[in-house]
């Protein structure tokens, strides 16, 4: 399927383009509603090699800037920060409000006499709210996130993220050493799922998937599986969600173009994030949502699960052998889904590396993503 | 069609929402419907004849322009007020009034595939314009919210109460209406009311606005009500640093602030171009334009004739002119040269004004 050369997995070029092309010019995951509560907080973004800040203004608006003095293109705020009264740059101190605009330089009058300080305010980029999640663009006149998300809504769960609560301990950052696009053929690929994981997600039934494309974006549906759906009262990890009724059950596991996964299933809301390092490196960041609960609940509810769930559903880890490092051993099907990014983007390296022929269905999946990415290299 | 001409409208039912309010629905014949379209927020001017004489006046659609075939607007009794009372008391189904086509710069443009949120707020009579604009965002958008913040002095006073309920059942997603009573009744059929007390002062649009933020970034803000409401919440709004090109005001009755200072009229010849009519017109010092163009029988545009509503806006393009009061100009509009008429006192010899 060659859709994508080699080199797209592997060249700096190709990665640079990228990063310029697909990564400055779309809507970028910067973070949960809840990450930003006060006016005055904020995070940073990097979309492509654009760093980009999201604060809350007085009238609990967002605004994002680029991470960029006007002066001589210092990046102003690092990372996270909480109630900023101003934008304070930290080489010369020149001085930002909340709403970009430049307010003080210091001995304006002697070193700056013609600067026309309310004509300068910090690069606009574009932020909005969509599905609990804030997004991002670096352009200020970015495509309506509503257009560009158009038609995806119900493909997606029933869930009101913003109605659950996030589980910290869940929180999940590797650098994986394998290309962006490596790992997302593998989180759409719907060919592996009873293979490389049929012993870690067989309560899902993937015989019965659905699953395409919607503009750029994919979706995919899948069922409970008999045995789990039969018991799930003993099984299921967490407190059921409550909009999940026996109507919408199943698993959602879309990917929205081009780096973020989620996985909406019956008791648990889960992002997944990429973030393109090099070429052959990527930071995957996950995070997981669970629906509001005591301590007792959880507690009785991943007892029972756990007490109850290798005697029903069988199964346990892909080969039973004893290496406690083998990630195949592993019983965790992240792991199993790392080992086989790495060994992929390992392969390319091969000259004789070739792909003789790829699933009709289930892997077509695959070569329509190549299919978008493609087209949005082409376009320069 | 001219900008000044009024068109006979059937009244088809006369309806009260509250006691003291009288709701007016117009049918409008198949060949004025075009003309008589609107933008959610606009306005009627409406001539009476009341006790003889004519009177003008103008009221706000609250009907929804994309789902009501029918217009109407809501006229609540204002004590010793010539036309309101007449229209509580004598207005009947059946009865024939003069109306102009819809006007006003006070409207929300929606669009189906819009993603904005829109805080209103409202006082007594002022949920007429922002009712329409409410009822539009959620019949014709599909993903905008709406927050309402609406004041009345009591449980009994609330115009459109039984409707807003319904609406925020039928939308619970989008609409969130927050009522606050400035003399809830105690004793009162109703239950005990359990809402917010007060009016809607500066630290009130601060709780609102921070138990409310925005979901869609996109925020526009639209004030009805009372003059010293309307500046008040606006600089709330401001000091919250929302841009002030957001924030849209339409004023309703309230005593208009006369602008400070003595104004030095002269005599004047004035040169108006009435819609494309040259009139040209010697004001006496004292009298205001419009007074000059009315006895010149030349049929311009006004109805408030206090400087509120905006009817008989002008833009001055030689010479000066001042106004006595300024309620319908913002101060951007003023410095381009836009003059109410009904208010614009000539302070130069030549002016030249346009009406377009």
């Amino acid at each position: 399927m060659p859709i994508l050369p080699v080199h797209a997995y592997t060249s700096q070029e190709w990665f640079d383009k990228e990063q310029r092309v697909i990564f400055g010019n779309t809507w970028q995951f910067a973070g949960l509603i809840e990450d930003i509560q006060e006016p005055g907080d904020y995070i940073t973004v990097q979309c492509g090699n654009q760093n980009i800040m999201v604060l809350k203004g007085r009238d609990q608006r967002l605004r994002a800037f680029h991470n960029l003095c006007r002066h001589r293109g210092t990046q102003l705020l690092r990372a996270v920060g909480k109630k900023q009264k101003a934008i304070t740059c930290p080489y010369h101190d020149w001085t930002y409000n909340l709403k970009g605009e430049l307010v003080s330089v210091p001995e304006k009058e002697t070193e700056f006499p013609d600067l026309e300080l309310d004509k300068i305010c910090l690069h606009k980029a574009s932020v909005d709210v969509w599905r609990g999640m804030i997004w991002v663009h670096p352009r200020p006149d970015a495509p309506s996130i509503v257009k560009w998300f158009e038609g995806c809504e119900e493909h997606l769960g029933p869930h009101d993220p913003t109605r659950l609560v996030e589980y910290p301990d869940s929180t999940y950052e590797k650098v994986i050493h394998a290309n962006w696009k490596i790992i997302i053929e593998n989180y759409i690929d719907v060919y592996h799922l009873a293979h490389l994981h049929s012993n870690t997600l067989q309560m899902y039934d993937h015989a019965k998937a659905q699953y395409g494309f919607v503009g750029d974006h994919y979706v995919f549906w899948e069922p409970l599986a008999e045995k789990y759906l039969n018991n799930l009262d003993k099984l299921i990890p967490f407190k059921r969600i409550a909009e999940m009724t026996d109507e919408y059950i199943g698993a959602y596991v879309p990917w929205l173009f081009p780096s973020l996964g989620l996985s909406e299933t019956e008791s648990t809301w889960t992002i997944f994030q990429v973030i393109p390092l090099a070429p052959d490196k990527t930071k995957v960041i996950v995070r997981a949502k669970l629906e509001p609960m005591t301590n007792w609940e959880y507690y009785t509810q991943s007892t029972k699960s756990m007490a109850s769930w290798h005697g029903i559903m069988g199964g346990k880890t892909k080969y039973g052998n004893t290496d406690p490092d083998d990630p195949m051993a592993s019983g965790d099907f992240m792991a199993e889904d790392v080992f086989a990014c790495e060994q992929q983007q390992k392969s390319l390296k091969n000259p004789l590396f070739s792909v003789v022929a790829t699933a009709k269905h289930q892997e077509s999946t695959v070569r329509s993503f190549q299919k978008v990415v493609k087209r949005w290299m082409e376009q320069e | 069609m001219s900008a000044t001409q009024f068109y006979p409208l059937k009244v088809v039912g006369i309806d009260k929402p509250i006691k003291h309010a009288t709701t007016i629905t117009f049918e409008v014949p198949s060949q004025l419907e075009e003309a008589f379209q609107f933008y959610p927020g606009q306005y009627l001017n409406i001539k009476f004849r009341v006790k003889g004489k004519e009177a003008r006046r103008c009221y706000s659609l609250n009907s929804c322009p994309y789902t009501d075939q029918l217009l109407q607007v809501t006229v609540k009794r204002v004590k010793g007020g010539l036309v309101s009372n007449y229209v509580n008391d004598q207005l009947k189904v059946g009865d024939t009034l003069d109306v102009m086509v819809p006007d006003g710069r006070f409207y929300a443009s929606v669009d189906k595939e819009e993603y904005k949120t829109y805080f209103l707020f409202a006082a007594g009579s002022g949920i007429t314009p922002i009712f329409s604009i409410l009822q539009s965002v959620l019949t014709v958008t599909t993903y905008s919210s709406v927050y309402l913040f609406y004041g009345n002095k009591n449980q009994n006073t609330i115009i459109f109460k039984e409707k807003l309920d319904e609406l925020e059942k039928q939308y619970p997603q989008r609409l969130k209406v927050v009522h606050t009573l400035s003399e809830p009744k105690v004793w009162t059929v109703w239950k005990q009311w359990k809402g917010r007390k007060g009016r809607i002062d500066p630290k009130d649009v601060e709780w609102f606005i921070s138990n409310h933020p925005p979901t869609a970034q996109d925020a526009q803000y639209f004030i009805c009500g009372p003059g010293s409401m309307n500046l008040s919440i606006r600089k709330a709004l401001i000091g919250m640093d929302v841009p002030e090109e957001r924030i849209h005001i339409e004023q309703f009755g309230g005593a208009v602030e006369a602008l400070s200072g003595d104004i030095n009229a002269v005599d004047a010849e004035v040169s108006v171009n009435l819609f494309g009519q040259p009139h040209e017109l010697f004001v006496p010092k004292g009298q205001t334009i419009l007074e000059v163009l009315k006895e010149a029988k030349a049929d311009p545009p006004y109805s408030c004739e206090s400087g509120v509503c905006g009817s008989c806006m002008a833009k001055v393009v030689k010479g000066k002119a001042e106004m006595k009061a300024c309620m319908a100009l913002d101060d951007d509009e003023v410095a381009e040269g836009m003059i109410l008429t009904c208010q614009a006192l000539p302070t130069e010899a030549k002016v030249e004004v346009i009406f377009e």
